[in-house]
């Protein structure tokens, strides 16, 4: 048994949970700052990016150093090749809480509408749940449950639809208008983290089985691609 | 996932561990106590250089690995470090290797002391044609230090991770062990007598892959307390094992004597993902010849 090499897999796997629990943090602090108006921790959202990123560059070097030094093969070489992808995938989705944090400080000074920030909220909350489920199941090797994010993510996507509405039938009010458009973008990165945390669930599928698929894509939305 | 129960209000700072928890990691260069400090080596043989104006230090309860070609010199230099040439008629040295500071082939060492201090352990396993315990014993028998022996056989098979295999049959003949038992056998027997140094040359290459991991685990477990250096053809080998590698190559004169040199050291990560030398990352590569 090469002991050290495990221990090295291992390491770099509680380092990527660690990462996704500073993306959720993120992504914490990005709905706090919108649901009060908040731009100091806006401001703190944006500062926090770099932890993200330290850690992002902590484990791509780690996996290279990996990857040199011990030549992993079948399943320890998948962990690694999967673990390479998710943690792109959550150092993207803490961008978009970037994104988020500033367009809260973009629309601070105008006139809101408090409903639609409830349906964001909603929308935030599912996001969060999304990641929760992908990095656990992914911990747990749990490919049924890594499946479910496809489900999750139609309540998410249909949410965005549903928001483009709302913001279409706030009316005329130009300072109003403006907001919306600003609130528009911030469901579109909900939407985003959404879709990375389906493809965390598809890096999770590929570790269990082997065999890289997308759960759905643009060409089958309706899933038939995931047929084996 | 960690604990996402609790909305924090503020984000808050960030616990600074070391994201990847690389627990191998290196201590900076400055932390490193040195245990050789080899300057400006040339050996000789017959006259005729094997290995020039060769400096480096090896650092205390780490693994330095020296990889190269055939001819590079590598095995040469190892041997200089337990004074192994001294063995070898028309063997010659220049330059100096302080161990622990003081000159290692200084008029007042005395090679046995020295090689008990820095046991060596060989390419084929070469256990005494008799039993297990006796060959655990040989070394302390011969020092003199028989008080507690059969403990300190046991200690010894225990840190070789062969206690579990042979600890009920230490009577038997160690020629009836396996060529890997039979490698860890002979590293036990170095560390019967407590060296400070193990040098491995070639210390798996006549074993089979099972037991190469064998002997590879046993390599990180040991320079706890141990400070290891290792020769190796096997550039995996290195780089699975080694904290600190040292590549050597073989420069060709006009006249077309060989003569091997160093050319790169660095933490064994460096070496393996950027080297700085176009000779090193030929070697690792395969590119080279």
């Amino acid at each position: 048994m090469r002991v050290t090499f495990q221990q090295e897999l291992a390491e770099l796997e509680r380092a990527l949970q660690g990462e996704a629990h500073l993306v959720v943090r993120s992504l914490r602090g990005a709905l706090g700052a919108l649901q009060r108006q908040d731009v100091e921790l806006a401001e703190e959202v944006i500062a926090f990016d770099d932890e993200v990123d330290r850690q992002y560059f902590a484990i791509q070097s780690g996996i290279q150093e990996l990857l040199a030094r011990q030549t992993p093969v079948a399943i320890d070489l998948r962990l690694v090749l999967a673990m390479l992808h998710v943690n792109l995938h959550l150092e993207r989705a803490a961008d978009y809480c970037v994104t988020i944090a500033k367009l809260v400080k973009l629309a601070q000074a105008l006139e809101g509408d408090a409903s639609l920030v409830e349906g964001l909220e909603e929308m935030g909350n599912r996001a969060e749940e999304m990641l929760v489920v992908a990095l656990e199941s992914f911990a747990d090797r749990d490919l049924e449950r890594a499946e479910l994010l496809v489900d999750l993510d139609e309540l998410i996507d249909t949410a965005n639809r549903r928001l483009v509405h709302d913001v279409l039938a706030l009316g005329g009010n130009p300072e109003l208008r403006e907001w919306g458009l600003r609130m528009i973008l911030v469901s579109r990165c909900l939407e985003r983290i959404g879709d990375h945390a389906v493809d965390i669930g598809e890096q999770t599928a590929f570790l269990i089985t082997g065999e890289f698929r997308e759960f759905t894509d643009a060409s089958h939305p309706d899933g038939s691609s995931a047929t084996r | 996932m960690p604990d996402t129960e609790t909305e924090l209000v503020r984000i808050g700072g960030v616990s600074r561990e070391d994201p990847a928890g690389r627990a191998r990691n290196l201590p900076p260069p400055e932390q490193r106590e040195t245990v050789f400090d080899v300057r400006d080596l040339t050996v000789s043989y017959s006259g005729v250089p094997a290995l020039k104006n060769v400096s480096l230090q090896v650092h205390r309860n780490l693994v330095t690995a020296f990889i190269g070609p055939s001819g590079c010199g590598k095995s040469t230099f190892i041997r200089c470090f337990n004074r192994m040439n001294d063995l070898i008629p028309g063997a010659a040295m220049e330059g100096t290797i302080l161990y622990h500071d003081e000159d290692l082939y200084g008029r007042q060492v005395d090679a046995v002391e020295v090689r008990k201090r820095i046991g060596m352990v060989f390419q084929k396993p070469n256990p005494f044609p008799k039993s297990i315990y006796d060959n655990v014993a040989f070394g302390p028998r011969v020092l003199g230090l028989t008080d507690g022996l059969d403990d300190r056989v046991e200690r010894a098979l225990r840190q070789a991770a062969l206690w579990d295999e042979v600890g009920g049959r230490l009577k038997e003949g160690a020629l009836s062990l396996s060529g890997g038992q039979q490698q860890r056998l002979c590293i036990a027997r170095c560390l019967a007598v407590e060296p400070d140094v193990i040098l491995m040359d070639e210390p798996a290459s006549a074993l089979d892959p099972i037991s190469t991991t064998h002997i590879e685990d046993l390599m990180h477990e040991l320079k706890r307390d141990y400070t290891i250096v290792i020769v190796t053809h096997n550039m995996q080998q290195a780089a699975r094992v080694a904290d600190v590698t040292a590549f050597f190559s073989v420069e060709v004169a006009a006249d077309g004597r060989r003569t091997g040199v160093l050319v790169e050291y660095d933490a064994t990560p460096k070496i393996f993902t950027n080297p700085e030398d176009k000779r090193t990352e030929d070697y690792v590569t395969g590119r080279f010849g």
